[in-house]
């Protein structure tokens, strides 16, 4: 019964995130070329002004992206809720992960050991309070944007996160940088912020059930303002020692209009015990 | 890219990082000349000074707030507490020196927390600010530490145990006045075991000296702890390396795959 308890604690942060409102489109809808047709609001600087705080309205955790039966029967067993329905892979058109055969046999041992991996290296990295990545982070939380001058700075609730995208056409960083959370470089197509994102390290997972990449991962986000209080999001992974060919990940997001909304601080290695509580070293009967 | 290109390449990157390190000298001409501070301040739109870019601080405060001679690892410093020493009560002077005896393991750097503020404006990573009239952002390299800075607004009704706190803004002039409060008592000031509680209060000012520096005055607030209040100061420099930009030390992913800690 511990490990029931112990999952349920560390899903019950991650899994508020996936509260979303009636009417939520669990499967995202993706950016047309309708959404180039409108004259969307500008900052001073000329750029298309999409500052503010956005939620997503896809009721997707980040607990497994393929929300596939299996994985949505371990929620439900863990949790006692019902698992959350949004599925945001949204090609290949079975929205399931494109693994090479080598990497399905990883993911799905990863899979069959994460609710208590013998090891820390098998458990889901957020979990141990590390940093999400691209594009998991923009599944986690919500989320606020400020824009100045040549830079979008994106400034996530969940554990701090933060992203600054240049958009000043400066080259991406020596390959040998490897970042938790990429290296990100910006540019306009007319109301879609395109960011290309590099250098990831080979740490971070996509979600809590195991969904992994390797150090070659390539991320091509598409952030398309389709109306005023909406915001389309795509991001193509691409990583060809790891998958048989790219896919793409979608959200949607609404505006917070709270008033006088702002993030709390909202701090996760502090008081992080997951691994104490859920790393199952063999012999350790009593964890079991 | 031949051998030869990619040797003065590599000279090019020496030489600007040589020069982001030396930092330019204030605007202070030779000769008794000065050139006009107030001009060579960049300004936003709406006439504030920009505090946008990439800055970090050049002094031994991270090891020790107060003046202290070289030991093991330590560079020597002088201090940036002013009429120092700390005016500490006298348990809580007992308290500083039982933390820095025990620093290796006491000090929350050692555990990789949020180190809280003003501390973690003078250790020895980057952070940027990101300036709007209505809110900066202060992202910090270590430990992705975030500082969200309202501009004209009230602190939230406490109370609230923040590990960086809440920080109010008004513009004083051209000084950025940030009033930061609703602490924790699980940060330090330095690794020296100079602390505080949980009433910490914070005034903050940064004054443009010029476009590459600002003068941060922090004036610490806490009945609890000390008999009055006291006051540090030092320049910040901008980070003027070509296409600078802040990386990431993510403290507590180095110690191998086991590793965790649990407060006692």
């Amino acid at each position: 019964m511990k490990s029931r308890w112990i999952v349920t604690a560390v899903c019950a942060a991650s899994c508020l995130a996936a509260i979303a409102p009636l009417g939520a489109q669990n499967v995202p809808r993706r950016a047309d070329a309708q959404s180039q047709q409108w004259t969307a609001p500008r900052t001073p600087d000329g750029q298309v002004d999409i500052q503010g705080y956005w939620r997503q309205t896809n009721n997707v955790t980040t607990y497994s992206l393929e929300q596939g039966e299996a994985h949505r029967a371990v929620h439900i067993r863990i949790t006692g809720q019902r698992a959350a329905t949004g599925k945001p892979i949204v090609d290949p058109p079975d929205g399931r992960i494109p693994y090479l055969p080598w990497a399905a046999e990883k993911f799905a041992y990863l899979v069959s050991v994460h609710e208590g991996p013998e090891h820390a290296v098998d458990l889901d990295p957020v979990a141990r309070g590390f940093m999400e990545g691209v594009p998991r982070i923009n599944l986690q939380t919500g989320f606020q944007i400020l824009q100045m001058p040549n830079q979008v700075v994106f400034l996530y609730e969940y554990g701090h996160h933060y992203r600054v995208v240049p958009l000043d056409g400066r080259p991406h960083l020596d390959s040998s940088v490897k970042l938790w959370m990429g290296d990100s470089r910006g540019h306009w197509e007319g109301n879609t912020l395109a960011i290309d994102v590099t250098n990831h390290n080979d740490q971070t997972w996509f979600d809590q059930v195991g969904a992994f990449h390797g150090p070659d991962l390539h991320v091509v986000e598409r952030w398309t303002f389709t109306s005023v209080d909406r915001l389309d999001y795509e991001a193509t992974l691409t990583d060809p020692k790891v998958f048989s060919r790219p896919w793409v990940v979608a959200m949607n997001y609404a505006r917070e209009k709270e008033d006088g909304y702002e993030q709390l601080e909202h701090a996760v290695w502090e008081g992080n015990k997951s691994v104490e509580l859920m790393v199952r070293p063999k012999g350790d009967a009593a964890s079991r | 890219m031949t051998s030869v290109s990619a040797t003065i390449a590599g000279a090019a990157v020496a030489v600007n990082l040589a020069a982001a390190m030396l930092m330019v000298p204030p605007r202070t001409a030779q000769g008794g000349a000065t050139v006009d501070a107030a001009a060579a301040i960049v300004r936003t739109a709406d006439g504030k000074p920009d505090l946008s870019g990439v800055w970090q601080v050049v002094n031994t405060a991270a090891w020790n707030v107060e003046s202290h001679h070289a030991s093991k690892d330590v560079p020597a410093g002088q201090g940036v507490v002013i009429d120092g020493p700390i005016p500490y009560q006298p348990w809580a002077l007992t308290r500083r020196d039982e933390n820095f005896k025990n620093r290796a393991t006491a000090d929350p750097e050692s555990r990789c927390y949020l180190p809280g503020v003003p501390r973690i404006t003078y250790m020895p990573y980057p952070f940027q600010i990101a300036q709007t009239p209505k809110q900066i952002a202060i992202l910090y390299e270590y430990v992705h530490a975030t500082r969200n800075v309202y501009m004209d607004s009230e602190h939230p009704r406490g109370p609230i145990d923040w590990w960086m706190g809440d920080s109010r803004a008004v513009w004083n002039g051209d000084t950025l006045v940030v009033d930061v409060v609703h602490f924790n008592d699980q940060t330090w000031f330095d690794r020296a075991g100079n602390f505080h509680s949980d009433a910490l209060h914070l005034v903050e000012r940064y004054t443009p000296l010029s476009r590459d520096h600002i003068q941060y005055e922090v004036t610490v607030e806490d009945p609890n702890v000390f008999m009055r209040p006291w006051k540090m100061s030092m320049p910040i420099y901008r980070r003027i390396e070509k296409d600078v930009q802040l990386l990431e030390y993510e403290c507590y992913t180095f110690d191998g795959e086991e590793f965790h800690v649990t407060p006692p």
